[in-house]
C-alpha cells in the first residue's frame, strides 16, 4: 500500500506535478499514518519563513532580477570588452566572467543563458567562434556563478545545513575561480587554435566603459566587503545592495520605468514564492525523517559497505550529479542535504567544504546530459535540438567534471580562505 | 461558469499584486531605514524586525500564489517534452487534480495552525496576536487549490496550456 502510494507520487512527479505539492504529499502520508497533525508541517513551513536570515532572500533576488532588465548586463559585457577584449579567445573569457558575476547575482542559472547569453551568443559567432564552441559556452557559463557570493544556493545552503553564511561565502571563492580559469585556459586554446580573430587594445575604451559603470561598480565591494569585514550581516548587506540597485537604475540610469516596477517585482517574488514554499515543505519532511532517525540508519547502511571517506565522496559525486541532472538546485538541496551532512560528517569531511562539493555538483549536473534544466532551456532559448547541445557541452563537461575532481578532493581549495 | 471563475480570480489577483508590491517596498525601505538608524544613530525601530520576518512570510506565500496562477512552480519536468499530445493532457490533468488535491489538505492543516495559534494567545508586534500575519497561510493554501482546480477544469475543456513546464521555459 504504502509502495504503491509512493509510486504513483513519484509518477506524477515526473509527469510535472510542482514539487512542493509532491514533498507535502509525502509528509502528509508520513504524519498521517503516526497519526501526528498535519499542522505540525504549517508550523515548520511558519517556522522557516520567519526565520531572520531568510529576509536576505527576496532582497538579493529583487535586486538581481532588476540587474537583469535594466541595462547592466550591457554595460557590464562592454566594460569586460574593454578590459579583457584584445587577449586570444577575449569574447569567450568575458562571456564565462558576465556570466558568473550575473549568476551569483540572480541566483538563477536559466535567467543568465537567456539574459545574457540571447547577448553573448550573436557577439561570439558574429566574432567569429566556431557554433558549436559557442553553444556550448553560452549554455555552461550559466552555471558557473553558483559558487560565488551572494548566489541563492549559498545562502540556502547555509540555512539548510546550519553553517555560517560568511564562511559559505569565502569558501566558494578560489573553487569558483577554478571553475573560470579551466574553462579559460580551455577557451583560449580553442580560440587560437581555430584562429578568431583579436580585437585591438584602446585605453579609451575602458575610461568610457568604466564612466558609463560608475554607479555599479561599487556594488560588489558594499556586497562582498561589507560581508567579509563583518560590519555588516548578510541580510544587511541585501537590503543595502536591493536600495542601491533601485536607486542606480531607476533614478540615475533610468533604464526601467517607475510603472514597469511592479511587473519586475512580482517576477521576482514567484521565484522567491516557489523557493519558500519548496524549502518550508521539504523541511518538514526531512524533521520527519531525522525523527525517525532516517540518516543514522543510511549511515549505517552506507559505513558497513564504504569505509573510506574517498569512496564515500566518489559515490556522493555521482550521486550529486544524477540529483542535479534530474532536480533543480534549489529543492535538490532542500532535499538532500539534511539526509548527507551526518553521513558526510562521520567519515570526516568538513561541513563547509561538503557545502562546496554540493554546489559544484549540483550546478554541474544542471548542464549534465540527458535531461540537465540548463540543455532544455539553452535548446528553447537559441533553437537548437537537444542533441546538438549534448554535443556541444561535451567538452564543457569534460573540464567542469576535472575542475569538480579538484574541489572535492582537494579540501584545501575551500578551506584556505577559512583559516 | 469558466468565464465567471476566471474573472475573479484575476480580481484575486490584482489585490494581490497591490499587496506584494506594497510589501517589497516596505521591506526595502524599512531594512534600509534599519541600518541606517543603527550605523549613523545607534537606534533601531524596535518592531522593525520584526515585521520584516513577517513580510518575508507574506511576500514568499503570494509569490507562491502568483507562480500557481502563472503555472511557474518549480517542478522536474523529464516525461513530458516526449510524450504526445493528447498524453501530455492527460499528464496536465492528473497533476493538476493531484495539486488540487494537495493544496486544499495543506489549507485545512493551516486552518487548523491558526486555531492553534490562536489558543496559545501570544502576541507579536504592536501587540497584535500572532495568528494574525499567519493567516497569509490559509489564505494562499486556499488560494493554491483554487488555481490548481481552475487548471484542472480548464485542461478537462481542453483550452488553456497542459504542462506546468510551458510558461516557465519561455521566461526562464
Amino acid at each position: 500500500m504504502t509502495f504503491l502510494l509512493i509510486a504513483i507520487v513519484f509518477l506524477l512527479m515526473l509527469l510535472g506535478a510542482p514539487l512542493f505539492t509532491v514533498i507535502s504529499a509525502l509528509t502528509l502520508y508520513l504524519l498521517f499514518s503516526n497519526q501526528i497533525d498535519s499542522s505540525a508541517m504549517i508550523i515548520e513551513m511558519h517556522r522557516i519563513a520567519t526565520t531572520p536570515i531568510l529576509l536576505a532572500i527576496p532582497l538579493f533576488t529583487f535586486a538581481g532580477y532588476l540587474l537583469s532588465e535594466s541595462g547592466a548586463p550591457r554595460r557590464l559585457i562592454r566594460l569586460t570588452n574593454a578590459i579583457l577584449g584584445w587577449l586570444p579567445g577575449g569574447l569567450s573569457i568575458i562571456t564565462l566572467v558576465t556570466c558568473a558575476i550575473f549568476t551569483a547575482l540572480t541566483g538563477a542559472t536559466g535567467l543568465t543563458i537567456i539574459a545574457m547569453g540571447g547577448i553573448l551568443y550573436p557577439a561570439l559567432l558574429r566574432g567569429k567562434y566556431p557554433g558549436k564552441f559557442s553553444l556550448g559556452l553560452v549554455t555552461n557559463s550559466g552555471t558557473l556563478g553558483v559558487l560565488f557570493p551572494p548566489s541563492l544556493p549559498l545562502i540556502i545552503y547555509a540555512i539548510v545545513a546550519k553553517v555560517k553564511i560568511n564562511e559559505l561565502f569565502l569558501a566558494g571563492l578560489l573553487p569558483g575561480i577554478l571553475l573560470v580559469v579551466l574553462l579559460s585556459i580551455f577557451s583560449i586554446q580553442k580560440a587560437v587554435a581555430t584562429e578568431v580573430p583579436r580585437t585591438r587594445f584602446k585605453f579609451s575604451e575602458i575610461g568610457k566603459a568604466s564612466r558609463e559603470m560608475i554607479w555599479e561598480l561599487p556594488l560588489p565591494l558594499i556586497v562582498f566587503g561589507g560581508i567579509y569585514s563583518g560590519y555588516f550581516a548578510v541580510s544587511e548587506a541585501a537590503a543595502i545592495t536591493a536600495f542601491y540597485v533601485l536607486l542606480v537604475e531607476m533614478v540615475i540610469h533610468r533604464d526601467i520605468k517607475w510603472r514597469e516596477l511592479p511587473q519586475v517585482m512580482r517576477k521576482s517574488m514567484v521565484l522567491v514564492g516557489g523557493i519558500l514554499i519548496i524549502l518550508g515543505s521539504a523541511l518538514g519532511l526531512t524533521n520527519y525523517l531525522i525523527d525517525a532517525e532516517v540518516p543514522m540508519k543510511l549511515m549505517e547502511l552506507i559505513k558497513a559497505h564504504i569505509s573510506s571517506p574517498f569512496l564515500f565522496l566518489v559515490m556522493l559525486n555521482i550521486f550529486l550529479l544524477a540529483v542535479g541532472c534530474i532536480m533543480d538546485i534549489f529543492s535538490a538541496l532542500t532535499i538532500v542535504v539534511p539526509l548527507i551532512t551526518p553521513i558526510a560528517s562521520a567519515y570526516g569531511i568538513h561541513p563547509v567544504h561538503l557545502g562546496i562539493i554540493f554546489l559544484a555538483n549540483l550546478q554541474i549536473g544542471a548542464s549534465t546530459p540527458p535531461v540537465g534544466m540548463n540543455l532544455f532551456i539553452s535548446s528553447l532559448r537559441f533553437d537548437k535540438p537537444m542533441f546538438s547541445l549534448i554535443l556541444a557541452s561535451l567538452p564543457f563537461m569534460v573540464i567542469l567534471l576535472i575542475a569538480l575532481a579538484i574541489i572535492t578532493y582537494v579540501p584545501w581549495l575551500s578551506l584556505a580562505l577559512l583559516k | 461558469m469558466m468565464d465567471r471563475l476566471e474573472r475573479l480570480d484575476d480580481t484575486i489577483n490584482r489585490v494581490e499584486q497591490i499587496l506584494l508590491v506594497t510589501s517589497l517596498s516596505l521591506m526595502i525601505l524599512i531594512a534600509f531605514l534599519q541600518i541606517i538608524l543603527r550605523n549613523l544613530f545607534v537606534t533601531g525601530l524596535s518592531w522593525g524586525d520584526t515585521l520584516l520576518r513577517n513580510l518575508v512570510l507574506w511576500i514568499g506565500f503570494i509569490g507562491a500564489a502568483i507562480a500557481t496562477k502563472e503555472g511557474k512552480h518549480i517542478n522536474i519536468d523529464v516525461a513530458s517534452p516526449w510524450l504526445p499530445f493528447a498524453g501530455k493532457n492527460l499528464a496536465g490533468r492528473c497533476t493538476h487534480l493531484f495539486s488540487f488535491l494537495i493544496c486544499g489538505l495543506l489549507a485545512y492543516a493551516a486552518l487548523k495552525f491558526i486555531k492553534h495559534e490562536a489558543q496559545m494567545g501570544n502576541v507579536t508586534l504592536l501587540n497584535i496576536p500572532t495568528w494574525i500575519p499567519a493567516t497569509i497561510l490559509p489564505v494562499t493554501f486556499g488560494l493554491m487549490t483554487f488555481r490548481f482546480g481552475l487548471h484542472f477544469l480548464k485542461t478537462l475543456s481542453g483550452v488553456g496550456k497542459f504542462g506546468i513546464m510551458d510558461e516557465r521555459e519561455k521566461e526562464r
